[in-house]
């Protein structure tokens, strides 16, 4: 029991790094892809927080990205191993031109994803411990404080930058 | 199980704090982190390979209604 707690956190912490990266990469701190992610961004930097981390979490919310891409592709290989994974980033594509982003960072983090997480299915960790990790992960960004997220995705953009 | 349990327990606090908010803009965050929870949780409880579609598809679903939500009190499409 503890071990699998332990797996979660883990595997929450390597989720994170993992859709953090690839969504800042793909820089999608730099523009709102819809007005609804301008519109969160400008209502979390009222609240006290980052323009640019707040337009990271709007576009988070108004698009697949890598962090849905990330728990997608975990439930593709908790389902059905590699394909499966393969299957959600082709879903996560789809749900990208669906909700009119012309960016790839879903898609990428899918695909990514999918190897992580069946790489560490292979020293121990079940595909379950990333689909909670991967929650949590989502959590600590975009539900627990948003003017702290909102610095701390600001500050790891202007790095970037 | 624990997986379950915890994703739950996530799904839970996030509804309420999107309850409890009061400004709508940061309202939609949580619930992300809810639809997240919920797409999450019907993997692990169902099993089966069509599970995902159905996440998958409740997940599009949900971001696009999101984004609708979020671009109409935004004030609408510019023309």
């Amino acid at each position: 029991m503890l071990g699998e707690i332990l797996h979660i956190l883990a595997a929450a912490i390597i989720s994170w790094i993992l859709f953090v990266t690839v969504d800042i990469f793909f820089g999608l701190p730099e523009a709102g892809g819809v007005s609804g992610a301008t519109a969160i961004a400008q209502d979390i930097e009222a609240g006290g927080g980052d323009l640019s981390g707040g337009t990271m979490m709007g576009n988070i919310v108004c698009s697949p990205d890598a962090s849905a891409g990330t728990l997608l592709a975990a439930c593709g290989v908790y389902v059905a191993g590699i394909p499966g994974g393969l299957a959600a980033a082709l879903m996560v594509y789809i749900g990208n031109r669906i909700c009119h982003d012309p960016g790839y960072a879903g898609t990428t983090g899918a695909v990514l994803a999918t190897f992580v997480v069946y790489g560490f299915t292979q020293v121990g960790f079940a595909a379950s411990d990333f689909i909670a990790g991967m929650v949590i992960a989502i959590l600590t960004i975009q539900g627990l404080s948003h003017t702290h997220a909102s610095r701390l995705l600001g500050r790891l953009w202007r790095i970037r930058e | 199980m624990i997986a379950l349990y915890v994703v739950a327990a996530i799904a839970v606090f996030a509804a309420a704090r999107a309850i409890l908010e009061r400004n709508t803009g940061r309202r939609f965050p949580y619930a992300n982190v809810l639809n997240f929870a919920v797409a999450g949780s019907l993997v692990l409880l169902l099993d089966h390979p069509i599970t995902l579609i159905a996440a998958a598809a409740y997940f599009v679903g949900s971001t696009l209604e999101a984004n609708a939500i979020a671009s109409t009190y935004a004030g609408g499409m510019k023309r």
